[in-house]
């Protein structure tokens, strides 16, 4: 398998606190990748800044596309990142809260596009047929997710369960190589959480979308990821298989504190 | 009735005659400063008519009022209705603006109305404000909403885009001491895409460096172009003729092959001119409201890092809000360069843009029907108290009623009257709120 | 020295386009020309700059004090501006009435003048924010809402203000005879320069005083940094953001009375000054005290100097063309966005 991102020693700082120091990572094509961690980690940040959010002070941040030239993207901007086929969640849900469920996953759809503002007012054939694409690929994602019942609903009234979902489906919409999903199980119950599972491998399995998350929730993530990375403030500390992970001294300590019982 | 404890019914005994008070006091004659108080005398000592029905100092009329709407609040609140009264009212009024059909009727029978109105009116002050007073205002009042009400961007400046519009048509007829740059007096139709042009290039110009920023700073330095741009009019003199103003600008004229007509002063055909291009870019706006665009602006407003990790720009789209508002700006300020043959920076004034800021807001933000209605009114009343001041009633004090207006409709209906589909969606949370408070 | 008559403006360009046929030459000897009258005028110009400066600066405090406790650009703080200064006309016209005040009573005057400003100022300053800004805290409404509700309370105050005091400019009775104290370098330093350094830097050590080392100061912090924690800790909220209305109200509405004393009042007295304090604010880093008097500062000599280049009317697109600038540039200003510090 190929690589698909590449991450090389990046230091990110606010002021005098440094969020990610030495990071590097890779993931392959098509494989799930986890980063876990202790709280404040850097976690988010790590996605922040392979999102376009944050930009590094040091390092660099390459993307393989299946087609074309690796581009760096240290320096740009996060909808030209979003362009070049990376699509993510957020920690804390960010709906499009006054709109549809189906409005929400739309918007994804058609953000690609080229319609200007002359197209958007005359509405001319192939800004009908645009419409018609992105209407039923909107369709397609919102069966996939299991969401079709709630199309018409607005975003706002849907479960911590479905709002996951539909941020999947709305970054799906985007036509992504690879998906970052921050938390996605956070505030789910286990049977959302069973079902979140499952759509994330139906994600990677028959999308080919990379998966790409940060989480919490131990069983999930070893159950899911088929290697990990562990973050511990700012620096990764471990890297492996599930298996390997657990018998990982460093991390049993990231996570639990040592005493000198504990040591012992 | 429920009563208060003391503290609390002395703090609103207290508010109300307070309030009261100041009613009477801006009902009345203006003062100056040599008698600071003679507001507050005069609220005492004259006495006004009141619909003609009695005569009575101002304060007794006011503070009567204030006593009774608030002995009124206190047995409302006792019986904990706004069931009752209130909440039907409130339920029965939604329940017609919410029917599919309402708008469309709404509009069909305006779009009507509007059409058989010159026939109607003949009272010259109407007939002139019908036209600059009432139909380019609907069309400032499109613009506007276009950047605040669909790309969520507080606008101060607004004017300018007017402004650069009605210079546009001057300078191109050759009403400015600057001579055009091709030929001379162009017929001001002819004007109509150029000074829409320039007005969209100022409007980019504007977005380009300061879209960047936040909501607060937006604003402000919008309104900080607004006030150089006035400035400019007023001292480039060699440019625009200064504060004097411009030449005469030559009404609009039609010779395309068969078709001949002549506009003059006849308010009329100036009026069905406007409000063909009303119809326009009502058109316009709905069809962008309703496309990729219109759902990316609701996206940026909503939530724009959401919007940016989708792929959509924020710059590029609000560059856009800003441009395709100054166009309808730009162009009313064609018509009231044309209609009024004369301008001077003196109309484009911070005032004004908060003026057209008003009638979005009262209106409802976001929606066109809403806006266009906030349009009608509050420009109808104005000019009413224009045509027929009630006593102790200025041209000025008009702004103090915009300035309370936009405060009580902040804290009581922050959407507008007629609130955008989708934002009254998200406001009915607000809405609740509002139940559960009183 | 008078900082521009808040109704004229000038009908020509301040500076002469350079025409065709002009060389470099020719724009270079203009350059030189206005150089070297800003050397000739230099000392003068600072003073009147720092005079102009610290006006500002106490305006701009109040600016950044309620940005740093609610995130708010309060627009209306131009009319607490103009309130204050029209309290102080009042308050000294009736108390000097025809005579000519000398000495102790001249110092008495201004400080009853001051007080005079500064409370009016706080109070409504304090009304506005119970009137038109907590009702959208209570609603937890966006943004937006705030600044529309401040435009409209600006314009409430601003039209209330024209219509019971008239729409002609008037000069405050003067509480003492201004004249010229000493020179130096070539530069007069008049009793007026005098009364504002005076005056105002006592006001403004105050205030920092009273930020840093004082209980409420330390309240004031604590909400402008992170509200929910602070009222966890048993900080009161309200209380609290009313006193900084409070603080910021009295320097608002004392710089009015001390900006009236040498231009008068006026109904739209208030925009033009505050529109610059809220530039120095940026300027100094906004939620920054401190910064907001370097800002005061900067802003003000700048401007003072820049007369030299443009006539009296295009100094106002000086501090424009800086806010923007500022904006684009290093939107955290001089010292940093330091919200809940003062340096």
């Amino acid at each position: 398998m190929s690589n698909l991102f590449e991450v090389s020693n990046v230091t990110l700082r606010f002021g005098g606190v440094v969020s990610l120091s030495d990071v590097s990572l890779h993931q392959k094509r098509g494989e799930i990748l986890a980063v876990i961690g202790p709280n404040g980690a850097g976690k988010t940040s790590l996605f922040n800044s392979l999102t376009g959010v944050y930009q590094p002070q040091e390092g660099s941040i390459t993307f393989i596309p299946k087609e074309g030239e690796p581009v760096s993207f240290i320096g740009k901007k996060p909808h030209v990142i979003s362009d070049n086929g990376v699509a993510r969640t957020f920690q804390a849900s960010r709906m499009f809260n006054a709109l549809t469920t189906f409005e929400n996953v739309k918007i994804g759809a058609e953000s690609h596009k080229g319609i200007g503002a002359l197209g958007a007012i005359f509405r001319g054939p192939a800004t009908r047929k645009d419409e018609k694409y992105s209407d039923a690929r909107t369709w397609e994602l919102l069966n996939f997710v299991g969401l079709r019942a709630k199309a018409n609903h607005i975003a706002s009234s849907l479960s911590y369960g479905e709002r996951r979902r539909l941020e999947i489906a709305r970054g799906l919409a985007t036509n992504p190589e690879v998906l970052l999903l921050d938390e996605p199980a956070a505030g789910t119950n286990p049977s959302e959480k069973l079902e979140l599972t499952d759509l994330i491998r139906k994600v990677r399995d028959e999308m080919g979308v990379s998966i790409l998350l940060i989480e919490h929730d131990m069983k999930l993530v070893m159950s899911l990821a088929e290697r990990l990375y562990v973050l511990n403030f700012g620096s990764v500390i471990a890297e492996g298989t599930p298996d390997e992970i657990r018998a990982n001294q460093n991390v049993v300590n990231a996570y639990l504190g040592t005493t000198t019982r504990d040591a012992n | 009735m429920n009563f208060p404890t003391i503290k609390k019914f002395s703090t609103q005994a207290l508010t109300i005659l307070l309030l009261s008070e100041l009613a009477a006091v801006i009902t009345g004659p203006p003062g100056s400063a040599d008698a600071p108080w003679s507001g507050v005398q005069g609220s005492i000592t004259q006495k006004t008519s009141f619909f003609g029905l009695f005569i009575v100092g101002r304060w007794i009329f006011f503070y009567a009022i204030g006593i009774a709407c608030y002995v009124v609040a206190l047995s409302l609140r006792k019986v904990n209705s706004k069931t009752s009264a209130l909440k039907t009212f409130r339920s029965s009024y939604n329940s017609i603006t919410d029917n599919k059909y309402f708008k469309p009727l709404a509009l069909v029978a305006v779009a009507i109305l509007a059409i058989l109105l010159p026939t109607i009116i003949s009272d010259p002050f109407w007939r002139q404000a019908m036209v600059s007073q009432i139909a380019v205002f609907i069309l400032l009042a499109l613009g506007l909403n276009v950047v605040v009400g669909f790309a969520g961007l507080l606008d101060l400046g607004f004017v300018a885009f007017y402004a650069v519009g009605a210079y546009a048509t001057a300078w191109c007829t050759g009403a400015l001491p600057m001579p055009p740059i091709f030929g001379s007096h162009i017929n001001p139709f002819f004007t109509i895409p150029i000074a829409i042009g320039l007005a969209m290039v100022s409007g980019v110009i504007l977005g380009i460096p300061t879209l960047r920023l936040r909501g607060d700073y937006l604003a402000i330095v919008t309104l900080g172009f607004g006030e150089i741009i006035t400035l400019f009019a007023n001292n480039l003199t060699g440019v625009t003729g200064g504060a004097q103003g411009t030449k005469q600008i030559p009404h609009f004229s039609l010779h395309l092959g068969p078709l001949k007509y002549i506009w003059g002063l006849d308010p009329a055909p100036y009026y069905y001119l406007v409000i063909g291009f009303v119809i326009f870019f009502i058109f316009i706006f709905f069809s962008l409201e309703h496309s990729r665009v219109g759902r990316a602006w609701t996206a940026i407003r909503e939530d724009e890092v959401a919007a940016e990790s989708l792929g959509i720009n924020p710059l590029k789209y609000k560059v856009m809000a800003f441009a395709i508002g100054a166009a309808s700006a730009g162009f009313a300020g064609v018509m009231t360069a044309a209609q009024s043959n004369y301008l001077t920076p003196a109309t484009f004034t911070l005032y004004l843009s908060i003026n057209i800021l008003v009638l979005v807001i009262f209106g409802g933000m976001g929606s066109i029907f809403g806006v266009v209605f906030g349009a009608i009114v509050i420009q109808t009343i104005t000019m009413y108290l224009i045509h027929s001041p009630p006593a102790g009633y200025q041209a000025q004090d008009l702004y103090i009623y915009i300035g309370a207006l936009l405060v009580i409709m902040m804290i009581f209906r922050p959407a507008g009257l007629f609130p955008a589909r989708r934002r009254h969606r998200a406001d009915s949370d607000a809405s609740r709120l509002e139940d559960s408070n009183v | 020295m008078r900082w521009g008559n808040p109704s004229a403006f000038s009908f020509q360009l301040g500076f002469r386009l350079p025409k065709k046929g002009h060389t470099l030459h020719g724009f270079l000897s203009y350059l030189h020309a206005h150089f070297h009258a800003l050397r000739l005028e230099f000392w003068g110009l600072l003073i009147g700059g720092i005079g102009s400066g610290i006006i500002y600066a106490m305006v701009a405090i109040g600016y950044t004090m309620v940005y740093g406790v609610l995130r708010l650009i309060n627009f209306a703080h131009s009319e607490i501006f103009m309130t204050g200064a029209f309290a102080g006309y009042f308050t000294l016209n009736y108390l000097i009435g025809d005579s000519s005040p000398s000495g102790i009573t001249s110092i008495l005057l201004i400080v009853v003048g001051i007080l005079a400003g500064g409370l009016t100022g706080s109070f409504f300053a304090v009304v506005l924010e119970r009137v038109a800004y907590r009702p959208l805290r209570i609603r937890k409404a966006p943004k937006i809402a705030y600044l529309i509700s401040a435009i409209g309370a600006s314009y409430f105050l601003l039209n209330i203000a024209a219509k019971e005091f008239g729409r002609i400019g008037r000069g405050i009775t003067q509480p003492y005879e201004n004249h010229t104290v000493f020179t130096i370098f070539g530069a007069t330093v008049q009793m007026y320069n005098i009364i504002i350094f005076i005056s105002a830097g006592i006001m403004l050590i105050i205030v920092d005083r009273l930020v840093n080392k004082t209980k409420l100061g330390r309240s004031i912090r604590s909400v402008a940094q992170d509200s929910e924690t602070a009222s966890l800790m048993g900080v009161d909220i309200d209380k609290t953001i009313a006193m900084t209305f409070v603080i910021g109200g009295f320097l608002g509405g004392a710089a009015g009375f001390l900006y009236a004393m040498n231009v008068g009042v006026l109904y739209s007295m208030g925009f033009t000054p505050a529109l610059k304090a809220f530039t120095a604010a940026v300027l100094g880093g906004i939620g920054n005290l401190r910064g907001a008097v370097i800002g005061g500062l900067i802003l003000g000599v700048t401007e003072s100097f820049t007369v030299v280049f443009f006539s009296g009317a295009y100094t106002d697109v000086v501090a424009f063309a800086i806010l923007v600038l500022v904006l684009m540039f290093r939107p955290t200003g001089i010292l940093g966005e330091l919200i809940g510090r003062s340096a």
